[in-house]
């Protein structure tokens, strides 16, 4: 099977600290991996690589087999089209009601009829649980309801790769669980690959079957998600038990 | 820090000023609807040009009364002759003061709000997440908010103009009994005049959404950083507009003013 | 419009009490020095550079003005005297003013608002400091020092720049603009700018220090703080000039 999403030697720096050393990762299409870290590792920043929002300094990314840095705009604006972006903070335009702000990936794509679009908005508005909601601004929604409404619009174009940078902070247990079922949906239904950033390791551990930590630019872990406790590397070890002592 | 590395930091904001810079005018000339939400222009009318109509008026009414109480109580102390303070002082309004004041007071009200704005949309992700869906943020944000500045500049000077004129006559008839049909006599304005007050509107209304818009779209680090584009944002636009006004006002010096 | 109207009431209101409080505090000696000096580092001296560049400006636009009216009768004489007048007395003090309300109080809205927001001010009561003596009474005191200090500066930078620009565009001596200028001007028409100075320092420092401080709602709040802590520092400004005007003829 191809590849959906393949990094080879990434790497990406600030100033001299070297926040991605290079790192290779590949997921095949149709997969959920999860991402896990501690805080200011650079979490947010691979997934910003992975949709062309940041320049890597070194290494290639490939979306679905095509090259993503150093291809032209319109070849970027291609690749773009096939992903869906939950930001860290939702990044719900503050000025737009939230049915226009889950619409805009549809509007924007200009190839779905205005009766469409209004279908699909209600239908996945629907399935994240806010009907009703739609003709009120972004200020006046809690935050679990800004999350799914972020969510909503990462999922109405069906895109084929999905990041998610923190689906379920701060919200509480039952809300988190809501909304791992509507993404194992969402998956079983479209197929859809999935890569999913949490600081949630327990939540995320029962979702995905693939875990990778990043840890001082590089990935300290690749592989299944229930062999992670006897991993051989004591960092990991480490971190997923969240044991105060050890080498972190 | 060495001039190849400071070239280095600063190629990043010299890119966005040459973008902002072409698209914004090639945007204003092609207004293209699918660019950004329809109806946008308006609504940015309404912002920028309602919402600072009152402010505008009161500001241009006071420094319409001082300007003409200075100018009375200077020629009182000289000639004594106070017909020719109206004539003169719609004059000067008209080339200098008119579009000059009313822009620094745009400056302030109008330029913290875009960068406000914008600003809060950079460190909130709302710029990648509008590039996540092939939108440039220049084309979307930035030309509304050019045209309707550079419409509503215009607009909003000329109401000023007439708030001081009035303002300007209420005090002249009330403190130094000028004849208010005296004071309101428009014949000393030339077509070079409306020329230059014509140019500068454009300019300055060209340059505050540019100017602030850049400090807004150069954001970063949270609220603190917000804070500081904004600050920016005003200082900048503010500026601008002295240093326009020193320009524009030179160079009508040497064509427009000195023909009949 | 009645709510619109209530909210000014009550802005202006809250700017009221604040500047009676620092007004107490300033008498009584509260407040903390180290912070003066602090401020009035970053408050005067950092804001040198523009108002120099301003007041340079300025000092020839209003020679290119005043040299329309001088043109017209061929009284080059009189050149620096009316440059001089309207920079000295009106031009000066409003443009400076308005520069630093965007360089100082702008700032200070924003520097303020983000305490606010991260709960910094919190933290200082938490701890029994008082915010007002130990955070905002010192920047009042250090913008008015400011800005009066500033216009004496700005006010020679921009004769000075009216004096090249006079010789450069209309071909008007030096001496002859400072004989004009000189001759005709007193020290009233200097120190009513300076006057005007410490009163737009003060309008500027209140309303800064009050809207930075109420700020509410994170990033935004603080961008829309900032915004209407310049607006309400420019129409104080023009208020308070023609308060002045009238009262120093
Ligand atoms: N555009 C940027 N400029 C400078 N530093 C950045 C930028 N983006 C991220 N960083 C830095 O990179 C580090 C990792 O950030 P991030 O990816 O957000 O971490 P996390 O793993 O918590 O998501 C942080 O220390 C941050 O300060
Ligand atoms: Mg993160």
């Amino acid at each position: 099977m191809t590849a959906m999403v393949e990094c080879r030697s990434l790497c990406k720096s600030f100033g001299v600290r070297p926040l991605l050393d290079r790192v290779n990762v590949r997921l095949a299409s149709g997969e959920i991996c999860g991402l896990i870290g501690s805080a200011a590792t650079g979490k947010s920043l691979l997934l910003k690589l992975l949709c062309g929002l940041q320049a890597s300094d070194g290494g290639e990314i490939f979306i679905a087999g095509r090259r993503l840095d150093a291809s032209s705009k319109e070849e970027l604006q291609q690749s773009r089209k096939h992903i869906g972006m939950l930001f860290q903070n939702n990044a719900l335009f503050d000025f737009m009601t939230v049915r226009d702000n889950v619409a805009f990936p549809l509007v924007r794509s200009g190839a779905t009829s205005a009766e469409e679009i209004r279908e699909r908005v209600h239908q996945t508005l629907r399935a994240v649980g806010l009907s009703g909601s739609e003709e009120k601004l972004p200020a006046e929604l809690s935050g679990g309801m800004k999350k799914r409404v972020a969510l909503a619009r990462a999922l109405v174009a069906r895109p084929a790769l999905l990041l998610f940078d923190e689906p379920t902070a701060g919200l509480d247990p039952v809300t988190t669980a809501r909304i791992y079922e509507l993404l194992g949906a969402e998956q079983a239904r479209t197929r859809a690959t999935m890569l999913l950033v949490s600081s949630d390791v327990d939540g995320l551990r029962r979702f995905v079957p693939r875990l990778l930590m990043l840890h001082a630019g590089r990935l300290r872990y690749d592989g299944p998600s229930d062999k992670i406790d006897s991993s051989e590397d004591e960092v990991v070890r480490q971190f997923v038990r969240g044991a105060d002592e050890g080498p972190l | 820090m060495t001039p190849i590395s400071l070239l280095h930091r600063a190629a990043p904001s010299l890119e966005l000023l040459r973008h902002l810079l072409w698209r914004s005018g090639r945007g204003a000339f092609r207004l293209r609807a699918t660019d950004f939400p329809r109806g946008e222009v308006w609504r940015q009318m309404h912002q920028i040009g309602n919402r600072s109509l009152l402010f505008v008026c009161v500001t241009l009414s006071f420094l319409g009364m001082v300007l003409v109480f200075q100018t009375c109580l200077q020629v009182n102390r000289i000639t004594g002759d106070l017909s020719q303070v109206g004539a003169e002082f719609i004059k000067i309004l008209v080339h200098e003061f008119g579009p000059s004041l009313c822009a620094m007071m745009l400056a302030t009200r109008v330029g913290a709000g875009i960068a406000a704005e914008l600003g809060s949309m950079v460190v909130t992700d709302q710029i990648d997440a509008l590039a996540m869906n092939n939108v440039d943020p220049i084309d979307y944000l930035i030309v509304p908010r050019f045209v309707a500045s550079m419409v509503m500049t215009g607009a909003l000077t000329t109401v000023g103009v007439g708030c001081a004129v009035f303002a300007g006559a209420l005090t002249a008839a009330y403190s130094f009994h000028v004849n208010p049909v005296v004071f309101v006599d428009p014949s000393h304005v030339r077509i070079g005049d409306l020329v230059t007050g014509f140019f500068k509107c454009a300019a300055y209304g060209a340059a505050i959404p540019l100017v602030s818009g850049f400090c807004g779209l150069s954001a970063q680090g949270g609220s603190a950083g917000v804070g500081r584009s904004t600050t920016r944002a005003v200082i900048a636009s503010s500026f601008m507009v002295i240093v326009l006004d020193f320009v524009i006002s030179g160079v009508a010096y040497f064509t427009l003013q000195s023909a009949p | 419009m009645i709510s619109t109207l209530r909210d000014i009431c009550r802005e202006v209101g809250a700017a009221y009490l604040l500047l009676l409080h620092v007004g107490t505090l300033l008498l009584r000696g509260r407040f903390d020095r180290r912070e003066l000096g602090r401020s009035l580092a970053a408050m005067g001296a950092d804001s040198l550079p523009i108002v120099a560049l301003t007041a340079f400006f300025t000092g020839g636009i209003m020679v290119i003005q005043a040299g329309i009216f001088v043109r017209r009768f061929g009284a080059y004489g009189l050149l620096g005297f009316g440059a001089g007048y309207a920079t000295l007395r009106e031009v000066g003090p409003l443009l400076i003013g308005l520069m630093f309300s965007g360089r100082v109080g702008a700032n200070n809205a924003a520097e303020l608002g983000t305490m606010t927001v991260t709960e910094q001010i919190d933290g200082l009561r938490a701890l029994a400091i008082d915010p007002i003596a130990f955070l905002i009474v010192p920047r009042v005191l250090a913008m008015v020092i400011a800005l009066f200090c500033l216009l004496l500066v700005g006010d020679a930078v921009a004769l000075s720049g009216g004096a090249l620009f006079g010789k450069w565009l209309l071909g008007v001596e030096f001496s002859s603009f400072f004989h004009s200028f000189a001759d005709n001007l007193k020290l009233a028409d200097l120190s009513v700018g300076l006057v005007k100075a410490a009163v737009f320092g003060l309008a500027i420092a209140i309303s800064s220090c009050h809207f930075g401080s109420s700020v509410r709602g994170g990033a935004p709040g603080v961008g829309r703080a900032v915004n209407a802590a310049v607006v309400a520092s420019a129409l104080a400004i023009v208020l308070s000039d023609q308060l002045i005007t009238v009262l120093f003829k």
